[in-house]
């Protein structure tokens, strides 16, 4: 019992946890959605997407969140520039924004003194050093995306459903698209801190991948998700205490590990029930 | 009830930069069930789509129980051809029933009991109930079919359209949803169909024959003549025994329906896309 609490015995570890555990909670709602639909490289894109706004925030010292927003909205609308302005797919928008406004974030941090620091905690986050008012804004920022994903979960259904159907019912796809953007914005901006822009991709894939293997619906998926997801980051976080690695990564590890186990399990169960 | 669901004057649709319906009028009446009916890419999906409101008029008028379209949306169900869901997604085929009703329920009220009762209803009639649990994606393509149609009249309406609902059907649901087709006028409502099918067509109380425009228009017998379907399919029929029969241009399947045996004596065509 000792192994499993001793690593949380310190306010900064749980702070850590409770930390995690937003990331964890907020990634596994909005994940959900991203995985349904088919949108992950656009989260992995637009994880990447914000580093600039943090980038120039550390540069002319002004809030981080806001940097990341504004960073976020210029990424969304540029991909949307290039798919309506030229006859390249999608992907290739997504492409170039996700190469171009990652340069960018580090071109910018390369001008500064702390270069390489900045750039470590701004991909691979700080969890262990999450201060308190962190939390809270961490804290409200979960409960209110988990809030705006409940209330939307038919018009979110309908839309991964069938978009033309979606519009049939009155359930407005483009506003439900532009609301899942603004939530997948706001939990990789709250999640970042914790966790690192690059991480948190592990977290909002990870989860809801690992949970729709053993899921039959997507209420079930999303609550299997953040349960896995939670999971992650208390495993994560004890096994990077007793092996001395580092927190927000061995966090982001553990949900991709569970997705190849629950493969495994899942694929042999199937085999055994046909024999 | 209105006499006409739906009247056209002049209409003009088109689908991005491309005209799909070229100057067409046009009436549909109310309560008895409509086949629309030409060659691929003549219109029949995208005059759906406009009487569904889920595209805009370029010119000319629509009008649905002497509305213009998109007042009247509430009224109408519409079973789209092509409803692919994502593999992978984990949906029932009671909860891909039951989103029939999301147009009542809006975001956030809970399913009443009226509901519940229609969706039942609905999944009795398509004889689904007894795959209620199953995952859509584990269901034969005609098995999804009868879901979707299903869910198409869980919903609220008096127009029903359906966008080539029995195209590559296994015979028991192609049997299910033509018994449905036949059964809305007895509860008042209106069907409109689109068909690649002369004998569908033939059976229908009233057809549009669309080949870029609606080329006739009114009752199966004065529609479906030799020089109105040579008109619009050109050489694409033939006269066997002094009855008009389209030419079959390409098979299409739905998924998991690979082996279906087709039910009527005649070839037929299909589309992917018009």
């Amino acid at each position: 019992m000792e192994w499993l609490l001793e690593p949380f015995a310190h306010g900064f570890q749980q702070r850590a946890l409770l930390a995690g555990s937003f990331a964890a909670l907020m990634s596994a709602v909005v994940g959900t959605w991203i995985v349904l639909r088919g949108m992950s490289f656009f989260g992995d894109a637009f994880v990447h997407g914000i580093v600039p706004g943090i980038a120039a925030s550390i540069a002319f010292n002004l809030n981080p969140i806001a940097g990341a927003a504004v960073a976020a909205l210029v990424m969304v609308f540029l991909i949307e520039v290039i798919h309506r302005q030229t006859a390249l797919g999608e992907d290739t928008a997504i492409g170039l924004l996700f190469v171009g406004m990652l340069a960018l974030g580090v071109v910018i941090l390369s001008r500064l003194e702390s270069y390489a620091g900045s750039l470590t905690t701004i991909l691979f986050g700080d969890v262990l050093g999450v201060t308190l008012p962190n939390l809270i804004a961490e804290g409200i920022l979960a409960v209110l995306v988990i809030c705006v994903a409940t209330v939307f979960y038919r018009p979110l259904l309908a839309l991964a459903f069938n978009p033309e159907k979606a519009e049939l019912w009155g359930l407005h796809p483009r506003r439900t698209h532009a609301v899942l953007l603004v939530l997948i914005a706001a939990a990789v901006i709250g999640s970042y801190q914790s966790v690192g822009t690059l991480l948190v991709f592990g977290l909002l894939v990870g989860p809801p991948a690992a949970a729709s293997l053993i899921s039959r619906t997507v209420p079930r998926m999303m609550i299997t998700a953040a349960v896995i997801a939670v999971l992650s980051v208390w495993i994560g976080l004890t096994l990077s205490y007793w092996l001395g690695t580092a927190g927000s990564a061995t966090m982001a590890m553990v949900p991709i590990v569970i997705f190849f186990a629950l493969l495994v399990i899942t694929r042999v169960a199937r085999k055994v029930r046909h024999v | 009830m209105s006499e006409l669901a739906a009247q056209a004057s002049k209409l003009v649709l088109s689908r991005g930069s491309v005209t799909a319906l070229t100057e067409s009028d046009f009436t549909i009446p109310a309560g008895r069930i409509t086949a629309i009916i030409g060659p691929n890419g003549g219109g029949k999906s995208t005059l759906l789509h406009a009487i569904a409101g889920l595209l805009p008029i370029k010119e000319g008028t629509l009008s649905v129980f002497d509305q213009p379209v998109v007042g009247v949306r509430d009224d109408v169900s519409y079973v789209l051809q092509y409803t692919t869901v994502p593999a992978g997604t984990p949906i029932t085929v009671a909860e891909a029933v039951a989103m029939g009703r999301y147009p009542r329920q809006g975001m956030l009220r809970r399913p009443s009991v009226d509901d519940r009762a229609k969706v039942a209803a609905a999944m009795e009639r398509l004889g689904v109930t007894e795959l209620a649990r199953r995952q859509l994606t584990e269901l034969s393509g005609g098995q999804r079919q009868r879901v979707y149609v299903a869910q198409g009249i869980a919903q609220d309406h008096r127009l029903l359209l359906l966008d080539e609902p029995l195209t590559g059907l296994d015979i028991t649901s192609m049997q299910t949803i033509d018994s449905i087709i036949h059964e809305e006028p007895e509860h008042g409502c209106t069907v409109v169909l689109t068909t690649h099918d002369l004998d569908e067509a033939r059976a229908a109380d009233h057809v549009l024959l669309t080949a870029g425009k609606v080329v006739a228009c009114g009752p199966p017998e004065h529609v479906l003549t030799p020089e109105n379907l040579t008109a619009a399919y050109g050489l694409g029929v033939l006269h066997v025994n002094d009855r008009p029969t389209l030419v079959d241009d390409h098979h299409h399947h739905h998924e998991g329906d690979r082996s279906h045996s087709h039910q009527h004596d005649h070839a037929h065509g299909h589309s992917h896309d018009d």
